[in-house]
């Protein structure tokens, strides 16, 4: 049978706790075809910081996958939730600059496990 | 492309590359004696000279006949983007440059090198667009840039971060890959999405795979069929990126993971993630290529490499999917001779995109796309 890959399983769309704030990266594609995942669960005096990285973000645009021509450039899936609300998108990386670099970059740094 | 003259004066090709200097040109375009030459060099005067280049090879044959050969040769430029993102940046080294002290600089240049004569050695195919297209690369690109990639003009190379990846210049694959992507981008133009993305990394891989073997004249027997051999830092547990013949086998690591790679159909992965698992069900038609040409035998780029070739430029669909493409290799094969069908067709059996010598239909295996 054909194997499947699920869903990231980050944790990000968990709701049960309405001051919770979860932010998770997962890169795919690149000449390697590695799948690499950050993840960051900031403390409560990081609050302001990271509610204002992903409000910069904007979440309702629909990017046109088309504008990455060639190959093995890395495909971008962002997945964040500020309290009771959640947000998704998936990047190609040719997009990945502005607000999104700036929260992709922010949540590679904080996570250093 | 090759021109061949005689002191004869038969021109088998007329004279249209650009090395051939200005003072020869103008030389031949007065000459009685090689009328067709002299036309030829007319001609190429008046309409002025091309972008791109060839080779000249002159020769005495056993009559005392002056032999040149006029052979495609590759235009290649260099350029450093400073580990900056803006494309393409400062050019560091031309086609007439010698080496420059940036070891990636000089790694990049030979790989386009490589791959150019691979091309052209094994397919007869002048550069990426079977025209003499210029070859760019970047260099430097990004800051610890943990990748390589064709953008649809040029290639680009980051550094690595020094912790997984050292840099990507270093492997000729990986530069083959890259250019063969521009290879398929002017041919098939494979769908970069599920199965017919599938395809196309897997060809990128024959064509990094063909670029080494073609430059180690290696054998199908002798080649590593490894894919990226060597950019792995040493800190990983790992040999490769990919494994041609053994896919899924490349790494398995413990930050990493293991290679994904599926070596059949059974196996197949569906996921939405990395356009439909390009570069995981490469593995697939990847194990494929190699079970053929190994079971051929001899070198991989003369007679698999010339069916799997034949096979993405004779007419394939962009949305051909493992079933199509397998049809059209045995097709290609099959006008090559009968032992070589025989190899393609158990090789597609052996993944398990051909069942029973009936080419299955893959479709019920399809990821959601």
């Amino acid at each position: 049978m054909p194997q499947q890959i699920e869903p990231p399983s980050d944790g990000s769309d968990a709701t049960g706790d309405a001051d919770r704030i979860v932010v998770a990266v997962v890169r795919t594609g690149g000449i390697a075809g590695l799948r690499r995942r950050w993840r960051v669960e900031p403390d409560p005096e990081q609050t302001p910081e990271w509610v204002a990285l992903v409000e910069r973000c904007p979440w309702d645009e629909h990017p046109d996958p088309a504008v990455q021509t060639g190959a093995d450039r890395y495909v971008w899936s962002i997945h964040a939730v500020i309290h009771d609300t959640q947000h998704e998108q998936v990047l190609p990386d040719a997009l990945l600059h502005g607000a999104w670099r700036e929260l992709v970059d922010a949540v590679r740094a904080a996570d250093t496990d | 492309m090759v021109g061949r003259m005689s002191t004869t004066g038969v021109a088998e090709e007329s004279i249209h590359q650009g090395i051939v200097p200005g003072y020869l040109l103008a030389r031949l375009a007065r000459s009685s004696q090689f009328a067709h030459a002299a036309e030829a060099a007319r001609q190429t005067l008046i309409k002025g000279r091309p972008e791109y280049r060839a080779a000249l090879e002159l020769s005495v044959d056993s009559n005392g006949d002056l032999i040149a050969d006029v052979q495609a040769a590759p235009t290649r430029t260099v350029y450093d983007t400073h580990n900056t993102e803006q494309l393409p940046g400062d050019k560091v080294r031309g086609e007439d440059d010698p080496t420059v002290k940036d070891a990636a600089v000089n790694q990049a240049f030979d790989g386009l090198g490589d791959t150019f004569r691979m091309l052209l050695g094994a397919f007869q195919r002048d550069s990426l667009d079977g025209g003499g297209a210029p070859l760019n690369a970047t260099v430097h690109y990004g800051e610890k840039y943990d990748n390589a990639f064709w953008n649809g003009s040029q290639m680009v190379f980051g550094d690595g971060d020094g912790e997984v990846f050292t840099g990507f210049t270093g492997s000729v694959t990986v530069i083959g890959h890259e250019l063969g992507h521009g290879v398929i981008q002017t041919t098939a133009a494979l769908e970069y999405q599920g199965q017919s993305g599938a395809l196309n990394e897997s060809c990128a891989d024959v064509f990094g795979a063909l670029t080494e073997q073609y430059t180690k004249d290696q054998s199908a027997d002798e080649a590593s069929w490894l894919i990226g051999e060597g950019i792995f830092t040493s800190a990983v547990q790992g040999r490769a990126l990919r494994d041609m013949l053994h896919p899924g086998t490349a790494y398995d690591d413990d930050e990493l993971g293991k290679d994904p790679q599926p070596a059949d159909m059974t196996h197949y992965v569906r996921t939405t993630e990395d356009n439909g698992g390009v570069h995981i069900n490469s593995g697939i038609p990847n194990r494929a290529f190699a079970l053929a040409a190994t079971a051929i035998g001899g070198k991989a780029w003369e007679t698999a490499g010339l069916v799997w070739y034949r096979a993405l430029t004779g007419g394939l669909s962009a949305t051909a999917d493992f079933t199509e493409f397998a049809q059209a290799t045995i097709t290609a094969a099959a006008d090559i001779g009968a032992s070589v069908e025989t190899a393609v067709r158990d090789a597609w059996i052996a993944v398990g995109v051909v069942e029973g010598g009936v080419i299955k239909d893959a479709s019920a295996d399809r990821a959601p796309e």
